[in-house]
């Protein structure tokens, strides 16, 4: 068998039993559908309820997605699927397989990538039953959907292998280090309001990129031109994912090999 | 024959601790050969260095004729691993966790499709084929473990104290299961607890001690080494006139925390034993044949 063929199956097999676990996990389901679907609904009829927010509810909608609903589900799922292969000891079996590290990386992101278009259907039915309005290029703005899976799935491997190394954790990592990293993405405050020392650093962070790319697509109808900055950081991010993903498995690898 | 694995000369540390120092072994296509040693004596330490979970500080090891830090991440489809623990997935079946694995190790659909079906009937899995793995039981769940380790056909499986975290009742089943394995040809290196377990398995056995290899050979050439050929266990209020006695019938004995084992030149009875300690004050003897058991104390320690 080809090097690429078995790439493709490791590949597919990562994702497939994720999405199978997933499926399976009823309870995690639920919670998983409910918390995207409840932020919409009370965000939007706050900004729906006040005329002179009305304005904000596009821009609203696509921060809710990009910002909070695949920030936990992407990211913070993946630090849980690296918690429970430590927890579970299958993380030595799969070190003993000739699984590579990027197609185990590749199919986490086959994974939530899916499980995010799913998100979106349903966020964005909700957003656009209140009134919202999706006013720019469906296909770009999966393009950028896509870009972000890919960091956050990157920046998951990260937290995952460096930090978490028990379910317990997974809250502790994702609040200590997600929650600066939302404030600082313009999630919660628009960044002109930050002082100039955070708005400094927010320009290295990934989330303010990716929620201005999906907020400039998604309310105001900017084209790849007027986005370029945006989308160029987060092709290159993505690039800096892949490679702190596959760093990362290996370092599961050399931690579990000074045991 | 053909050698299957040749460890020579290994050496590994953690920090200052010498955990393996010179440990060397060799295993042929179609051996068992079982590793037996004292808690810490680096038996499995050994086993993760072959799985490549572990690297080596100096010495090399040999995986079909080729050293193993040459041997592409494929290679490792070479060796099967099944430890204790059952690392399975919990919430998938039986048969799911089979092809998850197969998949990552290449096995296409229809090959992939026969050996997991080969496999839930070897293991006679099927009738759990719908139960999630979560939900079965330990001894179920280790079979699931060696059946998934086997999935590609491996060169070698490794089987780190695998009945280990079993009842007796699922040990049996797995013994059984693990002699059909070594009835059919597979090559295993396996570490144990139980010595009952590798006399039964293994057509060799190598004994351990702070990390290398002190005896080994078949179960009846350790038992060769014993200056005796069955051993009498005595208890006595009075130790120093069992051992008077055994000295003047010309039989060697070692000396345990609460017992005494005589070394008997002959299989003897128990009412030779009796009659011959008489007057020596013996609260408890038995007797047996030798068994790994009694070669593992000879040569590895345990007694004085």
């Amino acid at each position: 068998m080809q090097s690429s063929q078995l790439f493709l199956l490791q590949t597919r097999a990562v994702a497939q039993r994720l999405l199978l676990e997933q499926w399976r996990q009823k309870r995690g389901l639920i919670f998983w559908a409910v918390f995207p679907s409840t932020m919409m609904l009370l965000f939007g009829l706050v900004y729906a309820h006040n005329a002179s927010m009305r304005a904000g509810l596009d821009a609203a909608a696509a921060g809710i997605l990009v910002g909070a609903a695949l920030f936990f589900s992407c990211l913070g799922g993946t630090v849980a699927v690296i918690a429970a292969e430590r927890e579970r000891g299958t993380l030595p079996r799969l070190l003993t397989t000739p699984l590579h590290p990027a197609a185990y990386f590749l199919g986490v992101v086959i994974a939530q990538l899916l499980l995010a278009v799913m998100q979106v259907v349903m966020l964005y039915s909700i957003a656009l039953l209140i009134g919202a309005q999706y006013r720019g290029s469906i296909f770009l703005g999966g393009v950028i959907l896509l870009l972000s899976v890919f960091s956050y799935v990157g920046m998951g491997f990260f937290l995952g292998a460096r930090f978490a190394r028990r379910s317990e954790e997974v809250v502790v990592a994702l609040s200590a280090i997600g929650v600066p990293l939302l404030v600082l993405g313009g999630t919660f405050f628009p960044l002109e309001i930050m002082p100039q020392g955070m708005q400094n650093l927010a320009q290295i962070n990934p989330m303010l990129h990716m929620n201005q790319a999906f907020k400039g697509v998604a309310a105001y109808g900017m084209g790849v031109h007027e986005l370029r900055f945006e989308l160029t950081f987060l092709v290159v991010f993505c690039g800096l994912s892949l490679a702190l993903g596959v760093q990362s498995y290996r370092h599961l690898l050399g931690g579990n090999k000074s045991q | 024959m053909t050698t299957a694995l040749e460890i020579q000369d290994i050496h590994k540390w953690f920090g200052s601790h010498h955990v393996l120092d010179g440990f060397s072994l060799r295993v042929e296509q179609g051996e068992v050969v079982g590793l037996l040693g004292p808690n810490g004596c680096g038996k499995s330490t050994v086993l993760k260095i072959v799985c490549k979970l572990l690297s080596l500080d100096a010495g090399q090891v040999l995986l079909m004729g080729k050293p193993l830090n040459e041997l592409s991440y494929r290679a490792r489809g070479l060796v099967g691993l099944c430890s204790q623990d059952a690392a399975l997935y919990p919430d998938l079946l039986p048969a799911e966790n089979l092809h998850f694995f197969a998949r990552l190790y290449g096995l296409l659909d229809q090959d992939r499709q026969h050996r997991v079906a080969e496999l839930m009937e070897i293991f006679e899995l099927e009738k759990f084929a719908n139960t999630p793995v979560g939900q079965l039981s330990g001894g179920w769940q280790q079979r699931l473990h060696l059946a998934v380790s086997l999935v590609h056909r491996p060169k070698l499986l490794v089987l780190d104290e695998p009945t280990a975290a079993v009842d007796i009742e699922a040990r049996m089943d797995l013994w059984r299961l693990i002699e059909g394995l070594r009835d059919s040809g597979t090559t295993i290196l396996l570490t144990s607890h139980h010595l009952a377990e590798a006399e039964r398995l293994c057509s060799r056995v190598a004994l351990m001690r702070s990390g290398k290899v002190l005896a080994e050979g078949s179960v009846p050439e350790l038992l060769s080494r014993i200056p005796g050929r069955a051993v009498a266990k005595v208890q006595s209020e009075d130790k120093e006139a069992v051992i008077q006695r055994a000295l003047d019938l010309g039989w060697q004995f070692r000396q345990q925390a609460d017992q005494i084992r005589l070394l008997l030149p002959r299989a003897v009875s128990l009412r030779e034993i009796v009659d011959a300690l008489d007057g020596t004050q013996v609260s408890a003897v038995s007797v047996h044949p030798v068994t790994l058991e009694d070669a593992y104390l000879e040569l590895v320690g345990g007694s004085s």
